[in-house]
């Protein structure tokens, strides 16, 4: 290697940001171009949000406009609803997305229906963020991932970051959108120290502006073999697998959906067309899920002859385990996925 | 080279501090003033920038705990 070569190494020109300061940082400017931005939450004032989602706001706009709340979902999300139908464009944080029991109502019977109720005439631009999924031994009431919960609801969008880049983009587009986006994140992909970080979610992110469409997945790795749809952490994990296959000479095509809703048949399909092979794998429970709607999707489409039956690896039907050995037994990872792409291989007629 | 260290008086000295996230692996170029990891303190991170441009060397591992002023890595 000549000296030149060393020194383009030494000195990228890249920044790389969490999805935790991704998230912050989107908000931030957003709020502003935008005064009528308003984020509530519990913790997200003076602590910047238990999952960094609002680092510095607090600080930058003052207390009215970055909110702490009381620990009453049900008040402070029914509240957001009520000042997006009034004209401003909140930003609420669900702090964990298992906690929508006791705020569903303001969600998918008034926020969701509220452009559809009015013929149009009030719209409902409010970002609910929310933290989801498991793996650091939090149990059944803080690890859930609710996809498939969310994404079957109509009238709202559903979006959910794999990394740092598209965390920023995803965040402008969904605070853009006149209707309400769900922005979930992946805990184990946040960049919190306390709850580890998978760390191809830690990316260089532009500091400028620029917009991740909602409603377009993402191929992360391109292949001619079997296609490996996932989102958040399992994509980490399918591309982890990916590289493995690669030395078995088996070239998986690796697809991150980035949006639950509306989702972004066209690409997958294309991908199946291409490939002959379909493996879905996301960490929400596996019944009624992203898994069976993925599959259906085109099976349905009828644009792709499959080599082999599709296969699904999800949670199963069980409340998360809290014991680390039995909870890390039971989700998705980069094994289970290698596995589950070398049988079907085997299973080609 | 450049060392690394720990902000000081940023936070209590009781309370504990753990080396949370490298936003840059081992032997990764970095250039001046880039976050190259968090400093968790109860909840809440501090970001380190890089003193300098260069090659990282990492010598304390994520979950680690760290007191201000400790040599976390080196900048080359």
């Amino acid at each position: 290697m000549s000296s030149s070569d060393t020194q383009i190494t030494a000195a990228p020109a890249e920044r790389r940001l969490t999805i935790a300061k991704a998230m912050s940082e989107a908000i931030g400017q957003e709020m502003e171009r935008d005064p009528s931005i308003i984020v509530l939450g519990e913790d997200i004032g003076k602590m910047g949000g238990v999952f960094g989602t609002t680092t510095g706001l607090h600080d930058q706009f003052g207390r009215d406009r970055v909110k702490d709340t009381p620990i009453s979902e049900t008040a402070f999300i029914g509240a957001a609803v009520g000042m997006a139908a009034s004209g401003m464009r909140p930003i609420v944080e669900l702090m964990f997305v298992d906690f929508f029991g006791v705020c569903m109502d303001a969600i998918y019977n008034l926020a969701a229906k509220q452009s559809y109720f009015s013929g149009g005439k009030v719209s409902c631009p409010m970002v609910l963020m929310t933290s989801v999924g498991g793996g650091y031994g939090d149990a059944g009431q803080h690890s859930q991932c609710l996809y498939a919960t969310f994404g079957h609801l109509p009238g709202m969008k559903v979006v959910m970051p794999s990394n740092a880049h598209d965390a920023k983009g995803l965040m402008l587009s969904a605070i853009r959108d006149d209707n309400p986006v769900i922005f979930m994140f992946h805990k184990a992909l946040q960049g919190m120290g306390w709850l580890g970080t998978i760390a191809g979610s830690i990316t260089d992110t532009p500091d400028d502006d620029y917009v991740v469409p909602i409603g377009k997945a993402n191929i992360v790795r391109q292949g001619s073999d079997v296609s490996i749809v996932g989102l958040g952490a399992t994509v980490h994990h399918g591309l982890e697998a990916a590289n493995k296959l690669a030395e078995a000479g088996i070239e998986a095509e690796v697809i991150d959906l980035r949006t639950i809703a509306p989702l972004d048949r066209q690409t997958i399909i294309q991908s199946v067309s291409k490939t002959g092979r379909l493996l879905v794998v996301d960490d929400d429970y596996l019944s009624f899920g992203i898994g069976a709607e993925v599959i259906t999707s085109v099976c349905e489409s009828g644009a792709a002859p499959l080599k082999c039956p599709p296969q699904r690896i999800a949670h199963p039907d069980i409340p998360i385990p809290f014991s680390p050995v039995l909870e890390h037994f039971i989700l998705p990872d980069a094994k289970k996925i290698e596995q589950a792409v070398l049988s079907m291989m085997k299973a080609e007629k | 080279m450049t060392e690394i260290r720990v902000p000081e008086g940023q936070w209590e000295t009781d309370q504990e501090a753990a080396l949370a996230t490298w936003l840059y692996a081992d032997g990764e170029a970095v250039s001046t003033g880039v976050t190259v990891c968090e400093i968790m303190v109860e909840k809440t991170s501090f970001e380190v920038p890089a003193p300098a441009g260069g090659v990282l060397a990492i010598a304390i591992a994520e979950d680690d705990v760290v007191v201000p002023g400790q040599i976390i890595g080196t900048i080359t």
